[in-house]
């Protein structure tokens, strides 16, 4: 297992640095540069020289190599360089953003596990033809909404047109419900079809009719039996749909006038803010690593067979 | 989208009054306290004040800060404020103020000749070693000299007629020394910006919202308000709310007080839910589009003026857009200092623009595309970030275009491609753009070569006229110079003026004294709140 975990930590690394560099590269060879962009505002009325004085100040010239170098050491030792937009540390605008980003995702990602395991063992305990086709057919209706076609019904409906929730003001909780809601959705819908499919997979082998023939009822041979065998494809999914919530929570969080790492990330954007764009890539192949990383692990917790394999 | 939009108007449910158009007059008696929910389009950017023009800027920048001069919005005069009277010299290269006695700044100190001359040399003159660009409003600024404690007199090179007008102007916003005294990273920050304005910053969450309290012992309203002393308000919300039917959903039910961007197509949402359309004119040079004379195709006058004829502005404002948004009828706004009709000269006439560039050798292709020399008459135009509907509106341009053989490209905003190419004649061959500012140099920010040279001129002509415009001290033979200016520019082809833009906000028909500066950004120094009905 230790030997397991190290190879997996160096791979990991590894995965850090190729996507560190790549998003160094693609970001350097993009037209213009942010001071390019924030300095040409014409209320300014600098003349070129006078932009590329202001140039010289924030990169001091050095070689394309040497400041690769920088960044790269100063990204391990923690230190991501300053937003050329606002001038603030980059570390200090993603401590802003993480935690509303987190709180959104994380209850997202859990709203979606229950809507998909509501949804999957519904279809996976009915018997009813219909009802189940029905049930079936929601993750593809989930999966082909917008999200922001989603967000904005949702604001429609529940807040401008029934009053229930306020958009604007209202408590914590209150912000929390319309966009966490929104963003769940698409998510549920993919986690759902995989446990879906894996559910009737499981229930169509030898063993079930066997635990039946002892006497056990349909619910407990689903929720014992089925449901642990299952878990395994609807997990791997689980870890990949992260890449959803980061794409979700740009939409969600603009639509909503959340703060976030998705607005820092449409923001940064526009304003071509390197440093802000390259903390974000690196953070997102963080997360996404140990995300994918913890899954892995908890493959032979949750399946007895693989635990030989790797141990 | 569609069916967003029905839902929308389906869901007035906010108190109805019966529509009522222009602001709202102070009908019954004002009441102190409230807060004022103000929904903001986009966030504020570097909130160093010289580069406040910025709406977002403007909007939080406008309530904290206040100037020497206060332009009443109806007359445009120049009216005294935190200056109690001023004097200028005949040939307009030394201006005195003299202050108003006890304004303080919200940290306590003085707003003195000291405070103020130190702003004044920064916004002259810059300052290299903190990276404090000038400011676009003061020309010809040579140094200050303070009098006593509350005299304060600025020393020019040239004549600087348009100095007195400046320091009335969003940009000019006084502030403390201890804020003009550091580095232009520091002065972006809105925690750092300590004004003298009837309000001051509370609570600021960076991207998303700034509370504003009001100030108490403020006393110092410019003396023509009819207001005095604290403002009625107890605190303003500022929420940047990105989503356009989000803003104006949340007005409409309720939610929201006040909110600064009401589109085009969500003003009649807005009107018949009972709410109030506020469509405040910017009285600058008006949005149009602007042709470069450095461009291979476009240094070609009848090109140019072959251009104007084939655009129709008349058909872009009333197919995208609503009476809020004239048509123009020059290169300057009919409410802009100076203005000259030129409706006659900018008559939609396609036969003609077809006449031109025959004339000029351009032959129609087998795609109706012209050519001349095996090449086509393509121009390229960056999609304008600031200007509503400017994708749009470029693209109905495009059709008229290509009615007359002329295809225009049109490319994405993407920020990092524009802050390239737009310097680029060959590549950016047409600039859409603005600029509001109530006073006479306005047309000089605009075309000036050492200003926001949107032409990227070449003209040595147009660079003299609006050179002697600004030095011009007399306000008559001044506004003849900026008629001069705008027949010269569309007898050039250079500007094909398409609509008067305006900044369209929408309020509550319970908020009661709204009042804008000069260029449209909103003042809520007098708003107060009645009871809802």
């Amino acid at each position: 297992m230790a030997r397991y975990l190290l190879l997996r930590t160096g791979q990991a690394t590894l995965v850090l640095w190729a996507a560190f560099t790549t998003a160094y590269v693609l970001l350097q060879l993009l037209p213009g540069d942010s001071i390019l962009i924030k300095f040409q505002n014409p209320e300014l009325g600098l003349s070129p020289q006078q932009i590329a004085e202001i140039r010289a100040r924030y990169d001091g010239g050095a070689s394309p190599l040497a400041a690769y170098a920088t960044t790269l050491l100063g990204f391990l030792r923690g230190d991501f360089g300053y937003s050329v937009d606002t001038g603030t540390p980059v570390v200090e605008r993603l401590a802003e953003a993480l935690p509303a980003t987190a709180t959104l995702a994380g209850a997202g990602f859990l709203l979606a596990v229950l809507i998909a395991v509501v949804i999957a063992f519904a279809a996976g305990y009915s018997r009813t033809s219909w009802i189940r086709g029905a049930l079936l057919a929601v993750p593809s209706l989930f999966v082909s909404v917008p999200v922001f076609w989603l967000g904005i019904l949702l604001i429609q409906v529940f807040s401008f047109r029934l009053g229930l929730v306020p958009v604007i003001g209202g408590s914590e909780i209150q912000q929390l419900i319309l966009p966490v809601l929104t963003l769940a959705v698409p998510i549920a819908a993919p986690i759902a079809q995989i446990l879906a499919r894996s559910i009737d997979r499981v229930q169509a082998q030898p063993f079930v009719p066997v635990v039946a023939a002892k006497g056990a009822s349909r619910w407990w041979i689903l929720w014992r039996h089925v449901a642990r065998n299952a878990a395994l494809p609807a997990l791997t999914v689980a870890g990949l749909t992260f890449g959803e919530l980061i794409a979700g929570s740009v939409v969600t969080e603009t639509v909503f006038g959340r703060n976030g790492i998705g607005r820092l990330t449409e923001q940064a954007v526009n304003a071509q803010d390197t440093p802000v764009m390259l903390a974000v890539v690196v953070l997102a192949t963080v997360v996404f690593v140990v995300v994918n990383l913890a899954v892995d692990v908890l493959f032979p917790v949750l399946d007895p067979r693989l635990r030989t394999a790797v141990a | 989208m569609l069916a967003v939009a029905g839902l929308l108007g389906a869901c007035g449910t906010g108190p109805a009054e019966g529509s009522s158009n222009g602001p709202a007059a102070a009908d019954g008696k004002p009441v102190y306290g409230g807060t004022l929910t103000y929904l903001e389009h986009q966030p504020p950017t570097c909130l160093y004040l010289p580069a406040a023009g910025f709406y977002p800027n403007g909007g939080i920048l406008n309530q904290i800060t206040d100037k020497l001069t206060w332009q009443n919005p109806k007359t445009l005069e120049i009216e005294p404020w935190i200056a109690a009277k001023w004097e200028i010299n005949e040939d307009a290269t030394e201006y005195t103020f003299h202050l108003r006695d006890g304004v303080t700044f919200s940290d306590g100190t003085p707003l003195d000749a000291e405070a103020v001359a130190a702003n004044f040399d920064v916004y002259g003159l810059g300052d290299e070693k903190l990276k404090l660009p000038v400011a676009e409003f003061v020309n010809n600024y040579e140094r200050s000299e303070v009098v006593d404690r509350l005299t304060v007199k600025f020393h020019f090179t040239k004549p600087s007629p348009g100095f007195l007008q400046g320091t009335s102007v969003i940009g000019a916003g006084l502030v403390s020394k201890k804020t003009i005294a550091l580095p232009y990273e520091e002065q972006c920050q809105l925690k750092n910006i300590i004004g003298s304005g009837p309000f001051t910053v509370k609570n600021q969450i960076v991207d998303k919202q700034v509370d504003l309290a009001v100030r108490k012992d403020y006393d110092w309203a410019p003396p023509s308000s009819p207001h005095q002393g604290r403002a009625y308000l107890d605190e303003i919300k500022i929420i940047v709310t990105p989503e356009d039917n989000v803003r104006v959903g949340a007005l409409t039910s309720g939610q929201a007080d006040f909110v600064r961007y009401v589109q085009a197509y969500d003003e009649e949402t807005v009107k018949s839910a009972g709410f109030t359309l506020y469509a405040e004119p910017t009285r600058g040079v008006n949005n149009g589009l602007y042709l470069r004379p450095g461009n291979s195709f476009l240094k070609d006058r009848d090109v140019r003026k072959a251009l104007q004829a084939g655009t129709d502005a008349k058909e872009v404002v009333e197919t995208l857009f609503t009476p809020s948004y004239p048509v123009a009828t020059s290169v300057l706004s009919h409410l802009a200092q100076g203005y000259v009709d030129l409706s006659k000269e900018l008559a939609y006439d396609p036969g003609r623009a077809n006449a031109l560039l025959d004339k000029a050798g351009w032959t129609r292709g087998t795609d109706g595309v012209r050519e001349k020399d095996g090449r086509k008459l393509q121009l390229g135009v960056f999609v304008s970030g600031p200007q509503p509907l400017s994708k749009q509106t470029l693209e109905l341009i495009g059709q008229q275009w290509s009615e007359i053989g002329v295809k225009l490209e049109i490319r994405p905003a993407d920020a990092g491609t524009q802050a390239v190419d737009i310097k680029d004649a060959e590549k950016t061959a047409v600039s859409h753009s603005m600029v509001g500012r109530a006073d006479q140099d306005v047309i000089k920010s605009h075309f000036h070569s050492q200003n926001r040279d949107v032409i990227l001129s070449d003209d040595k002509e147009l660079d003299r006229l609006l050179e002697e415009e600004s030095a011009e001290p007399d306000t008559a033979k001044r506004n003849a110079k900026v008629a001069e200016i705008q027949r010269y520019v569309i007898d050039q082809g250079y500007a094909i003026p398409l609509f008067e833009e305006p900044q369209v906000y929408g309020g509550a028909p319970y908020v009661h004294g709204v009042a804008f500066e000069a260029v449209a950004r909103p003042w809520f120094y007098s708003v107060w709140k009645s009871a809802r009905n």
